[in-house]
């Protein structure tokens, strides 16, 4: 292998151009990839990581155009070249892979025919070269059974299955580049971490360069080399991932790592620290430096004066910044001592689960409805207490049933066995147009995504009070007004906010109208389902906080659903693993992510990604998919997944539901393991000593 | 009086240079997309300023050339148009007479434009219309037609004779032909001749556009109604109801609609009172709506409920009744002080609704079966919300954009069809002055003479061409959001 550099991106602007005016993307933005290199493109959502991945494609569309510096790819300068070059170079020596496998593959061709079409357009090679090819491919991705997978549609495969054929094609012609947007956001944590390695081993194999584009540190951290941050258009800070990640030289590094919830953070004693502000619009920018308003180390009069050129970190490799100052700020100073607070003590048990169950009846034959009915078990056995004040989390992969688990509690759906009390009285069994107005207001709901969450067509104030006039409070429509803008100051939103439609609004303030909703009628169990996971990691944080803050003032039962395990450790006194309808594993946060695990948990604490260096992980790939609930594994749910099923003498776990086992004083687990099995296993993260 | 021609003494010498511009521009076009071929692909070229280079070379200087010639026939048209509003009658024969006869649509038209454009802004979808040329052009379009109609039917200010009178001698007679003396009429001209009555055909067809307007919209607004009533909860419960109503849509939807139409009016079926039976059905669903719309909003306070509530269904009701109320029919029950109007076409009504329903109901059902997945919904839901306040309040409002587009289709179907019931003579009276009817008049001599059956069709198919347009215009903005 030469020195030349695969990719050399050198001082490139993209502007998109509108009929009101030019909007600059991307702003002197460069970057080296050198072979088999992995680069990671870190950086929130609109700050042009996706559009530098279009401008090395040259796939702008009809809006956008490069406007300045250079892509040179192996030498040759992609700008320049005529659409003929640039048509054979893509899909063969640069691929790429987008984040919505399901909208990568054409859903009319089978798998085989859309692999095979790659060697035989670049290559020209026979239908039958191309076959073998695409055999090969497949068997490389570690899908089960390749040959029938060639002759399957898209649709026939699993999300996870879909993304490695898509890996599969980018590879199909062993390209140099591989460019991933996203490539795993939209799967499920246990697959994620299957696809990253998949992608890591890959990588090693063919010797192909990367960029990785993501918006997740812990991602980056796991698969790339060298890291760029972007903050809206610019690069900030550029270099091996080690030197950013442990000696980062600007202050958004700085915040965005302080903002994730990484081991060791927690809710009461040192809480998450979020950006202030708000990212700014592209034809917003302030003058100078564009984090300057959000920036701690911000001095008026220099910072906001003219353009800041990339400056070399000294002593460090390749390691740049965009900051003014970074050399005379203490990187090195502590975290100044934000507010801690007292972690409340839990009150009194107000919700409990007893042997919940929730069955669903499938018509085989949806046209007649007649045939036999297959049941899907969503809800399997499920009980547990919930204490006032207290924030129970449920994780669990999709599929899984908490949002089943969260229907039955609303009212939506009345569960098929078992009983729901609320302050002893049930409401299992009654539909949420039959319970009283105190219950529905008592638990309500937040909703994941923040763009769904608000009627496009109704003000924000209109919608509070709308919830506010259901529950009952307040005389007339003054005293109502007045307590929605109250609520509004409770989630920290200018009450001029009350007369904008929600499109006016970014994703995190949504999401604090959604809670500030949920709250109308002093709710005192709100269930949040995934709150935070479709925003970005700085409103993240400002989020959380607001949520544990609220919690705190109300002595609310939060039940936090989600499938991320960083936030659920920093936030959550309990933790309930669900899988397949299952609750497998029960207990305080403490006894969960230390051993002994339930083999699923421990799967799931190393499949998620830790933005730190000093964290080292024991490594668990699981195989295969989630099973369907409609048609379960028999005996324990997770034995087709489980890598410790050898140690269970007899096949036990094939045969028989493992029942519930209580190995410490609330800490509860469904697995057939012996106890001595269970207290050998290790811990999955270690921190390394400093 | 001499006949007019159609240009008069000014078409004389602007006759050829309009000519030869429309030919030069015509040519340009012609060379363009020869040129257009060959040329490369254009690529995104910015000025320094930060705006858009055009392209050069010889196809960029045909492009140049082919927008200044189409101004220079924009131009000269607007001659054609303004010319006859400050020279003596006759001048510009009769395209400026009758554009003479249009002056208030053209001061109501550039009115409309200039507010609208001025606080396009503040106008939402309305106003993003006036960022889509289509839809500008379509809008124009439409709204002449609606202008006309109204200064017509209020003011009868456009027509220049009445629409029935005949005069002896100009039976068939050609475009600018002269009125004997001594006939009432604003001018002493025939502008686009007489119809085989020696009615006056230009006349007749701006009177005929009155009609439309009135009856076209408010029959969709009512088809409307009946399929969103219809199709919200068919969507969102979906299910056995869902299975019904659609089978029931299917059905009407698969019946032939000329052969509908003719039965409606035969008058035995008449006489059985089926037409009227399925007005008082239809017709009640816009009361429906209201009052479950209401309702649902405002049942948490009952006081203000009542408040708002009586008064609108109080007159809602009254106008039902007095739609469905007709002398000589079997409901005839309204005291005739009480029976605010008599619509005398009834039937025509009740088929238009009544076919254009089911498209309406499928159409809704398709948006609620995808809204009702949203999480707002479930927001709703889970605060203990009705099923109509979720369905009316949360969902309606969501498919709007879509809706929206389809209503401006659907007046355009609605006009053809109206224009169809007219052609076939359905429910309406022979001497009515509506486009369809007038059609079918001026068809039995069409070999002989074009003239009387040529204007309303051009009226129908410009009027139905111009919410087609306005629909793509809206579809393409709502879509911009």
């Amino acid at each position: 292998m030469t020195d030349q550099p695969i990719l050399e991106i050198d001082k490139l602007s993209i502007s998109f151009f509108t009929r009101l005016r030019e909007i600059p993307a991307v702003m002197d933005f460069s970057a080296t990839v050198m072979p088999g290199e992995a680069l990671g493109l870190v950086g929130e959502s609109g700050c042009g990581k996706s559009t530098v991945a279009l401008g090395v494609m040259q796939d702008l569309g009809v809006n956008g155009r490069i406007v300045g510096g250079s892509i040179k790819f192996k030498g040759r300068d992609l700008c320049a070249m005529t659409p003929e070059e640039l048509r054979d170079i893509r899909g063969s020596e640069i691929a790429m892979i987008y984040q919505e496998p399901m909208a990568s593959l054409n859903p009319a061709m089978k798998i085989g025919k859309q692999l095979m079409e790659v060697p035989m357009i670049h290559e020209g090679v026979s239908e039958k070269e191309a076959y073998a090819r695409a055999l090969e491919v497949v068997t490389d991705v570690k899908l089960p059974d390749p040959e029938r997978m060639l002759k399957s549609y898209p649709h026939q495969l699993s999300g996870g299955q879909q993304q490695r054929i898509v890996i599969a094609m980018a590879l199909m012609s062993k390209p140099s580049l591989l460019i991933l947007d996203e490539p795993t956001t939209a799967l499920d944590v246990t697959v994620e971490a299957a696809v990253v390695e998949l992608v890591k081993d890959l990588g090693k194999k063919y010797g192909t360069s990367m960029l990785f584009i993501s918006h997740n540190l812990g991602l980056v951290l796991e698969t790339c080399d060298r890291i760029c941050v972007m903050y809206s258009g610019e690069a900030v800070e550029r270099g091996s991932i080690e030197d950013v990640f442990d000696e980062m030289q600007h202050p958004y590094t700085q915040a965005l790592f302080r903002s994730i919830p990484l081991p060791g953070a927690d809710k009461n004693a040192r809480p998450l620290v979020a950006i202030p502000g708000n990212f700014p619009l592209p034809h917003e920018r302030p003058d100078g430096c564009n984090f300057g308003p959000r920036c701690d180390y911000f001095e008026a009069g220099r910072c906001d004066a003219g353009f800041i050129p990339m400056e070399p970190v000294p002593g460090n490799d390749r390691h740049q910044s965009r900051c003014l100052k970074f050399q005379e700020i203490d990187w090195n100073a502590p975290l100044q001592a934000s507010e801690t607070t007292e972690k409340p003590e839990p009150g009194p048990v107000v919700l409990k689960m007893d042997n919940l169950k929730k069955y669903y009846e499938v018509a085989a034959n949806a046209l007649f409805g007649g045939g036999d009915k297959k049941v899907v078990k969503a809800n399997e056995t499920l009980s547990f207490e919930a204490r006032e004040s207290e924030t129970l989390a449920i994780v669990g992969e999709s599929g899984c049933g908490k949002s089943t688990f969260a229907k039955v509690l609303m009212g939506l759906e009345t569960a098929t066995e078992g009983q729901i009390l609320l302050d002893n009285q049930s409401i299992g069994d009654t539909a949420i147009e039959s319970r009283d107005t105190k219950t529905v207001a008592d638990i309500q709901m937040v909703f994941q995504n923040p763009f769904d969450t608000l009627n496009p067509s109704m003000t924000v104030g209109r919608q509070i009070m709308r919830a506010l006039e259901i529950f009952g409070v307040g005389v007339n429509d003054t005293e109502r007004r007045d307590r929605m803008l109250q609520l509004l100051d409770l989630v920290k939103l200018p009450r001029a906010f009350a007369d904008r439609m929600p499109r006016q609004l970014s994703g995190g303030q949504k999401q604090r109208v959604g809670i500030a909703r949920a709250f109308a009628g002093d709710a005192r169990i709100v269930v949040a389902d995934e709150p935070v996971s479709a925003l970005d990691v700085s409103v993240q944080a400002a989020v959380t906080d607001l949520l544990m803050e609220i919690q705190r003032e109300h002595k609310t039962t939060l039940l936090f659903i989600s499938h991320d395990l960083s936030i659920v450790r920093y936030l959550s006194d309990r933790v309930m693993v669900m899988y397949l309808g299952h609750v497998v594993e029960l207990g305080s946060t403490d006894q969960v992510f230390s051993p002994p695990y339930h083999p699923y948990t421990e799967a799931l604490l190393s499949a998620v990604p830790i933005a730190d260096t000093s964290v080292k992980k024991k490594h668990i790939v699981l195989e295969g998919d989630i099973p369907s609930a409609m048609n379960p594994p028999s005996g324990c749910p997770f034995q087709t997944r489980c890598g410790w099923k050898s140690k269970v003498a007899g096949g036990l776990c094939e045969k028989e539901v493992p029942p519930v086992r209580m190995l410490a004083e609330g800490h509860q687990i469904k697995c057939h393991l012996s106890d001595a099995d269970l207290s050998d296993m290790e811990p999955v993260i270690q921190i390394a000593a400093e | 009086m001499e006949p007019l021609t159609w240009t008069g003494a000014v078409g004389a010498f602007l006759n050829p240079i309009f000519a030869i511009i429309v030919g030069l521009f015509v040519i340009a076009l012609i060379v363009q997309l020869v040129l257009g071929l060959f040329a490369p692909a254009m690529t995104l070229q910015a000025n320094p300023d930060g705006t858009l280079a055009g392209r050069g070379g010889a196809l960029g200087a045909t492009e140049t050339a082919g927008k200044y010639l189409f101004l220079a026939v924009i131009a000269l048209i607007l001659v054609y148009v303004i010319a006859p509003l400050i020279l003596p009658y006759g001048m510009v024969g009769i395209i400026g007479e009758m554009s003479q006869r249009f002056l208030p649509v053209w001061i109501a038209l550039i009115v409309t434009f200039t507010l609208s454009i001025i606080y396009r802004r503040k106008l939402g979808l309305y106003g993003k219309l006036f960022d889509s040329t289509v839809g500008m052009i379509g809008f124009g379009i439409v709204m002449f037609w609606v202008f006309t109609a109204v200064f017509v039917g209020l003011f009868d200010w456009i027509a220049t004779h009445d629409y029935l009178t005949q005069v002896s001698g100009l039976k068939n007679k050609t475009p600018g032909v002269p009125v004997p003396e001594g006939t009432v009429g604003d001018i002493p001209h025939y502008l686009l001749g007489g119809d085989n009555l020696a009615r006056d055909i230009f006349s007749r067809v701006v009177s005929g556009s009155t009609f439309v307007i009135a009856i076209a919209p408010l029959a969709t607004i009512f088809a409307f109604m009946v399929g969103i009533t219809l199709g919200l909860p068919a969507g969102y419960y979906g299910g056995l109801l869902d299975t019904v109503l659609s089978f029931l849509a299917n059905l009407i939807l698969a019946f032939p609609v000329i052969l509908l139409f003719y039965l409606l009016v035969t008058p035995e079926i008449v006489q059985t009172g089926i037409p009227s039976y399925m007005a008082a059905f239809l017709f009640v669903f816009p009361l429906v709506f209201f009052g479950v719309l209401l309702n649902s909003r405002y049942y948490t306070q009952p006081a203000k409920r009542t408040a708002i509530l009586v008064p609108v269904l109080g007159i809602l009701g009254w106008l039902y009744l007095s739609i469905i109320n007709q002398k000589g029919t079997v409901i005839d029950f309204l005291p005739a002080w009480m029976d605010l109007f008599d619509i005398t076409i009834l039937v025509v009504f009740v088929s238009v609704v009544f076919v254009n329903a089911p498209t309406v109901f499928r159409i809704v059902r398709g948006l609620t079966l995808d809204l009702r997945t949203r999480d707002y919904v479930a927001a709703a839901q889970t605060r203990g919300e009705g099923a109509w306040y979720i369905m009316l309040w949360e969902i309606l409002p969501n498919a709007r954009g879509p809706l929206i587009v389809d209503f401006c289709l659907r007046i355009g179907y609605t006009t053809i069809l109206l224009g169809t019931l007219g052609f076939f003579g359905l429910g309406l009276s022979s001497e009515s002055p509506d486009w369809g009817s007038t059609i079918n008049e001026g068809r039995k001599l069409l070999l002989i003479f074009v003239h009387p059956a040529l204007p309303p069709a051009v009226a129908l198919l410009s009027l139905v061409l111009g919410l087609n347009l306005l629909a793509d215009g809206l579809r393409e903005e709502s879509l911009k959001d």
